[in-house]
């Protein structure tokens, strides 16, 4: 599954993509202030909520597989010494909350990526950074959302090739440069047809843009990442 | 109307003469308003490079194309809403997540009016036969379903010329129906539309006038019924005479 829009009826799809970004902002600001377990743990919960609000769940946890390797590998590798005692525990904590904290980051990121359509992203950015910046944002928003989709379904195409000519028994390296090559090969053709189809289609830097409005639902949204500004302010300080 | 007045274009840098390999060579035509085109020729002929050249995708080296009048080349919005191009493959087309989003993507970049946005959508998924499906996500749509919000994306732009890429390619029998019968419906409704095709068995009886490509040259431009005794040589597939169905007449 690639993390995308999924049309919806939930809470979350029903919020002005505004207040979505606000809570999305308070939320990483909470997660950097609030680094003990405790405060994780309140964060996991608020989280995982904001993920079902959008009607989500694991999989599009899972489909942040890619970066969990690192997320977990992070804490042994901080860990480490070069000589004894070779490993600090405490070091490796501390590295492990940071990376648990991306995590969280990024389940919100997902709530949001999956409740928000791309234009309404590219219209709240615009209208939140007013000028040639805001386009340039929107645009680049815009930009990264179509293509990376194609691009994870290409890289999928490139491997399942790979095995089917039986590159399944080649070792880890020969496989992982195959689909890099080919992925890369890809993308530059694909970069070039996604550039032809908004040509094609008179893209433009400043289009009609969504209407977006606040409704009630969003007073209590702009509340929560309001207060999860505040909270990370009391945090830091 | 488009004018197309001795356009090539090459390819390449021509590493033996400087020249480059012409992909359209010296080609003139000229498609009115509410024509029923098909350009034929086999793979390599030049047909999408030449239709390419209708809306700005592709440049000529020489000659000139004019959409109603105007050079492309001066107004290529002006020249890329007269002419709606729908991709050979409209996974390349499609940009956004859902149907609704996708055929609005258009009418969006010409800043027109909300309400007169929501108005083009609305009309354009009707034509193709998929009205209130706005909300559907594009990945979940089948290759036929893809091809005709594909064709919406171009309707939407209210285009005078609507130009199709090898629109049959990948679809199975009932999706050939269901585009075919689209596109029935939208030239007797007075659309201009240009289809690009090795295989003319699905749209032969739907054209008014047939141009073979071979080598980037003009072999053919004749009506139907007279193309279609030298198209085989072109290595382009016609109907089979007593078939039905696909034959010659409309």
């Amino acid at each position: 599954m690639t993390l995308s829009y999924v049309p919806g009826d939930s809470l979350a799809h029903r919020l002005d993509p505004r207040s979505k970004l606000l809570v999305q902002v308070g939320f990483a600001a909470a997660a950097y202030a609030y680094t003990t377990p405790r405060g994780l743990a309140a964060l996991t919960l608020l989280a995982v909520g904001w993920l079902r609000l959008a009607g989500g769940g694991a999989r599009d946890v899972w489909s942040y597989r890619f970066a969990l390797p690192v997320l977990a590998l992070a804490p042994l590798v901080a860990g480490a010494t070069l000589g004894a005692p070779w490993f600090r525990p405490e070091r490796a904590a501390t590295t492990g909350l940071a990376s648990y904290r991306v995590l969280l980051v990024l389940v919100v990121g997902a709530g949001y990526a999956r409740s928000t359509p791309v234009r309404e992203s590219r219209a709240a950015l615009q209208r939140a950074v007013p000028g040639r910046a805001g386009q340039f944002l929107g645009v680049g928003v815009a930009l990264v959302f179509r293509f990376l989709p194609l691009l994870k379904r290409d890289l999928l195409t490139a491997r399942a090739a790979v095995r089917a000519r039986g590159g399944g028994s080649l070792p880890v390296r020969d496989r992982m440069r195959l689909v890099a090559v080919a992925g890369v090969n890809r993308a530059f053709e694909r970069a070039d047809r996604l550039g032809t189809a908004l040509n094609a289609r008179c893209f433009a830097w400043n289009p009609t843009l969504p209407r977006l409005a606040f409704g009630r639902a969003d007073a209590v949204a702009l509340g929560a990442g309001v207060g999860l500004l505040g909270a990370a302010a009391v945090g830091a300080f | 109307m488009i004018d197309v007045d001795g356009v090539t274009c090459r390819y390449g840098d021509g590493t033996g003469d400087g020249a480059g390999v012409a992909a359209v060579d010296d080609v003139s035509l000229a498609v009115p308003d509410g024509e029923f085109l098909i350009v034929a020729g086999a793979n390599g002929s030049g047909k999408t490079t030449l239709v390419r050249t209708f809306n700005g995708l592709a440049t000529p080296d020489s000659g000139a194309v004019a959409v109603n009048g105007t050079p492309v080349e001066d107004d290529l919005v002006a020249a890329r809403t007269a002419v709606g191009m729908v991709f050979q493959d409209p996974r390349d087309q499609l940009v956004a997540a859902t149907v609704g989003a996708d055929v609005a993507f258009g009418p969006e970049n010409l800043g027109l009016a909300r309400d007169e946005i929501d108005r083009r959508v609305a009309a354009a998924l009707d034509a193709v036969n998929m009205a209130g499906r706005e909300d559907e996500r594009i990945a979940s749509l089948s290759g036929g379903e893809r091809e005709r919000v594909a064709i919406a994306g171009a309707l939407a732009m209210e285009p005078d010329h609507l130009v199709l890429d090898e629109p049959f390619t990948g679809l199975d029998e009932p999706a050939r129906r269901s585009v075919v019968d689209r596109l029935r419906a939208l030239h007797r409704e007075g659309a201009s539309v240009v289809v690009v095709t090795h295989d003319l068995r699905d749209v032969l009886g739907l054209a008014d006038r047939v141009v073979g490509l071979a080598d980037g040259r003009v072999a053919v431009d004749a009506p139907p019924e007279a193309a279609v005794e030298a198209l085989p040589e072109l290595d382009v597939r016609v109907p089979e005479r007593g078939r039905g169905g696909d034959a010659v007449d409309p």
